[in-house]
């Protein structure tokens, strides 16, 4: 393994190392939830952002009483290990409103995990016009937060730095997800969720810097798994951002060469407006370009344009990378996607896509039951 | 809701609310009416704070999750559940949607013929779907985005606000403004979707009347309300499980405000002659933050049995008058500051002591209702209000040591429900309230 590589499995293996290490020098690490959490405002403040996952491989018990069993099962793992003491070390935590279960997890965390700062960012369902006027007013107000918080200003110079270090993120990203198009892909499904899990514990500039010095090795074709032909699948979900799920499906026999995740394309297939006031460019980059359910899209007419209009981007993904067959990997008690499920289907059977619904409980993503189900859906698309 | 009519009785029920049942009959038959006169029809979430704009534009609603309901408690739900199941919404998924979606499915799949065996006729094929973002839970969006593909109908999802419960860190007086605002413009775009899609024009002084006529409902039903504090109680939570109805599904209507009005006489009698439910009133028991099960509401017959009696319930509760400033008279501005004060109005207190507004609400209502203890019922399927009960538990054993109970079960799907535990786990309790009774009386 080279340099980039080794150093990624370093950092993912021991997610928070880096940022205490960074607490000793002084500087203060701000947990951050989902894609929705506006990481540029905590970048442009000098703060880091740390993105909070789940552990799919361990079992949520001190959650039990706190958090129903009917919660969705990524939100009660994250809460399992605020409550075990995994998330102390954060100077802050910033939850925004992308779900009911996340909202919920805000209130229970404040109550219960317990940092010096804090703050809960509103974030509409729609993109009318409305609410992007709102949107952008609260954001001011998380702004004005973390400039209490801080003790001096966040200049609109220090947001469009910040812009620019996360669009370079963004932009390293995709040139990763680039290099899945090849047949056999260079990089595995695996080995992508791992850089993701180790670039959001850094600071951006240093998961820059730990993305640049990968592109070289993963175009040298260090990281080929040349071992013949082999479907390739799209992996659509939730908070799938630990491993075992991914391995399990590369394990049997697939290639994961795309995902539609929060810890994946999600996060990355967009950019924030360079242009103009900055806290307008972040508000319509969150609301307009991230697909998630969560998020209402008016439906532009028929049922079928409402399918287009909603999940065109899927299949364009499908073709881009040259997919067999796709993964909805719903997490068990997450309504936005259950709901959408049917659609989807419906809608990539259309296109004459495979598909494979699975609906499961986070930490058991890599059952045998599982594994069983997704060897039947491999010998369909064979 | 009309349920509890069916199943159960509280000895002494109300007459007022005895009437709901013909009420929900006679919102089904305007619905059918509407459709044969080729008349707009709206889909409608309860409590959605702006029914005054439909009714300002005379377009009929009809509530699905009442519908859900009322199917659950004639134990007629089970085919639409499974037809939403054979469609791929899964089992755990709201049940008041999937009844409602696999309803929709059936009707389509008959080519807009009712459904066998639909409660009062069926729901109406809609002209429009209303939903809401960002207020009280997800599917209130989700769910008519995915009843698209059987209603066909356009579907128009308002951006409202909750400001969250939980943010009792911050400074509220920096928000209001951009919040208010936010709803106001929503609030016209709603009425421009309306005339866009139905025809019908909005008539601004007709908003007007209608809105104050929905404040004064409002008052005269909170009223109604501060009355069932007395001793003996005077109406139970299962009567209010029907007599939220005007409230919640016809508001802005004169019949509305007619029926509170004598509620309040009838119940105003009750304390001043002290009628109260039960014979034998032992225990007083405030009904959580929970939905209750439509198809199960004789548990409260079962409490009765055994000297419990609820008072005062969290859930299906008029909204407080909202207090809005003078100098606002536009009715728009009047409806968003009646959602904006209805949802922060404990914040303050909260931030100041519990930190959660909702813990506040069960401290105030223990104090106010004279209560001896509380009981949660945990619905499955509906996440949104069911979850975080654990949380609010654990805070309010902080603040207060009366004695709590957990159900489980579900609002619709029976499945979900064992009849006999949870009348284990009642005796349970009331040997627990006896005792702390006991102790407190020394
Ligand atoms: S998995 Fe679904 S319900 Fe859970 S936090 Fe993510 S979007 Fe929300
Ligand atoms: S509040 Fe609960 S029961 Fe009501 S529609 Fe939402 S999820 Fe369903």
């Amino acid at each position: 393994m080279s340099a980039g590589m080794a150093k990624v499995e370093e950092v993912f293996r021991d997610r928070s190392k880096r940022a205490r290490e960074l607490q000793a020098e002084g500087k203060k690490v701000i947990g951050c939830l989902c894609t929705f959490a506006p990481v540029e405002f905590i970048t442009a403040a000098g703060l880091v952002p740390y993105r909070m996952a789940g552990s799919m491989r361990k079992p949520a018990e001190l959650v039990e009483h706190h958090l129903e069993t009917i919660a969705c099962s990524f939100t009660r793992s994250v809460l399992d290990l605020g409550l075990a003491g995994d998330y102390s070390f954060l100077d802050g935590f910033v939850i925004p409103h992308s779900c009911d279960n996340i909202v919920k997890l805000y209130g229970i965390w404040a109550q219960t995990v317990k940092h010096e700062y804090g703050h809960f960012v509103n974030v509409p369902h729609t993109t009318s016009k409305a609410s992007l006027e709102f949107f952008e007013a609260e954001l001011n107000v998380f702004r004005k937060s973390l400039e209490r918080y801080i003790g001096r200003e966040i200049t609109d110079e220090d947001l469009h730095r910040s812009i620019a270090l996360h669009n370079r993120q963004r932009a390293l990203v995709r040139q990763l997800y680039e290099f899945r198009k090849e047949d056999p892909p260079m990089i595995s499904g695996a080995q992508v969720t791992r850089i993701i899990g180790a670039i959001t514990s850094l600071p951006v500039a240093e998961g820059n810097e730990l993305l640049e010095s990968l592109m070289p090795e993963v175009r040298e074709g260090r990281y080929v798994n040349k071992k013949g032909k082999a479907p390739r699948l799209m992996i659509y979900g939730t908070g799938n951002d630990d491993v075992p799920f991914v391995e399990m499906v590369e394990q049997v026999g697939a290639r994961v060469v795309v995902d539609d995740l929060c810890h994946g394309t999600r996060a990355y297939w967009f950019d924030v407006g360079t242009a103009g006031n900055p806290v307008a460019a972040i508000a319509k980059s969150y609301l307009e370009k991230i697909n998630c359910p969560r998020t209402y899209r008016q439906s532009p007419g028929t049922h079928q344009e409402d399918l287009e209009n909603r999940f065109g981007y899927l299949y364009q993904f499908a073709q881009d990378f040259k997919v067999d067959g796709i993964i909805l990997y719903v997490i068990m008690y997450c309504d936005t996607h259950a709901f959408d499920a049917p659609d989807i289907v419906e809608y990539l059977k259309s296109k004459r896509v495979p598909v494979l619904y699975l609906e499961e409980q986070y930490q058991t993503s890599a059952t045998g039951r599982l594994k069983t189900r997704v060897q039947a859906f491999l010998e369909t698309i064979a | 809701m009309e349920g509890p009519r069916e199943k159960t009785t509280a000895q002494k029920s109300t007459e007022t609310s005895k009437r709901v049942r013909l009420m929900v009959k006679d919102l089904a038959q305007k619905a059918h009416e509407a459709r044969a006169k080729q008349e707009p029809i709206a889909y409608l979430f309860i409590a959605s704070f702006y029914d005054d704009i439909l009714r300002a534009m005379d377009i009929v609603t009809v509530g699905t999750e009442n519908y859900a309901g009322l199917c659950a408690a004639k134990m007629v739900a089970e085919p639409f559940l499974a037809k939403a199941e054979s469609e791929g919404y899964p089992r755990n998924l709201c049940t008041y949607a999937t009844c409602g979606l696999g309803f929709d499915a059936m009707r389509r799949d008959l080519g807009g013929a009712m459904p066998p065996n639909a409660p009062d006729g069926g729901m109406e094929q809609p002209t429009v779907m209303l939903g809401t973002g960002m207020m009280i839970c997800d599917p209130r969006y989700k769910w008519y985005q995915a009843a698209q593909r059987y209603t066909g109908a356009p579907l128009h999802v308002l951006g409202l606000l909750n400001p969250s419960h939980y943010y009792t860190h911050a400074d509220f007086r920096e928000f209001r403004d951009y919040y208010i605002r936010y709803v106001m413009e929503e609030l016209r775009g709603l009425v421009e979707f309306l005339e866009q899609r139905t025809g019908r024009r909005m008539n601004w002084d007709r908003l007007s009347e209608v809105v104050d006529l929905s404040e004064k409902t409002i008052k005269v039903w909170h009223d109604t309300y501060q009355l069932r504090k007395a001793v003996p109680a005077p109406m139970p939570t299962e009567d209010a499980l029907s007599a939220m109805v005007p409230g919640y599904f016809m508001m802005g209507t004169q019949l509305a405000y007619d029926f509170y009005r004598e509620l309040y006489d009838e119940i105003k009698y009750r304390v001043d002659h002290k009628i109260g439910t039960i014979t034998d009133e032992k225990y007083r028991l405030l009904w959580a933050l929970s939905l209750p099960p439509w198809y199960g509401l004789v548990i409260f017959n079962y409490f009765e049995s055994r000297g419990a009696v609820f008072p005062i319930e969290m859930v299906y509760h008029p909204p407080p008058p909202p207090q809005i400033p003078d100098a606002v008279t536009d009715p728009i501005e009047r409806m968003a500051w009646r959602f904006y004060d209805a949802m922060t109005q404990r914040y303050e207190k909260a931030r100041n002591h519990t930190g959660d507004p909702w813990v506040e609400w069960f401290l105030e209502l223990i104090e106010d209702y004279k209560l001896d203890g509380v009981v949660f019922h945990q619905a499955m399927t509906c996440r949104t209000i069911h979850t975080g009960q654990l949380h609010q538990m654990n805070i309010l054993k902080k603040h207060t040591d009366k004695p709590v109970l957990l159900l489980e079960g579900d609002i619709v799907d029976v499945r979900n429900y064992n009849e006999e535990a949870t009348h284990k786990r009642i005796d349970f309790f009331i040997e627990i309230l006896e005792q702390y009774k006991a102790r407190h009386a020394q």
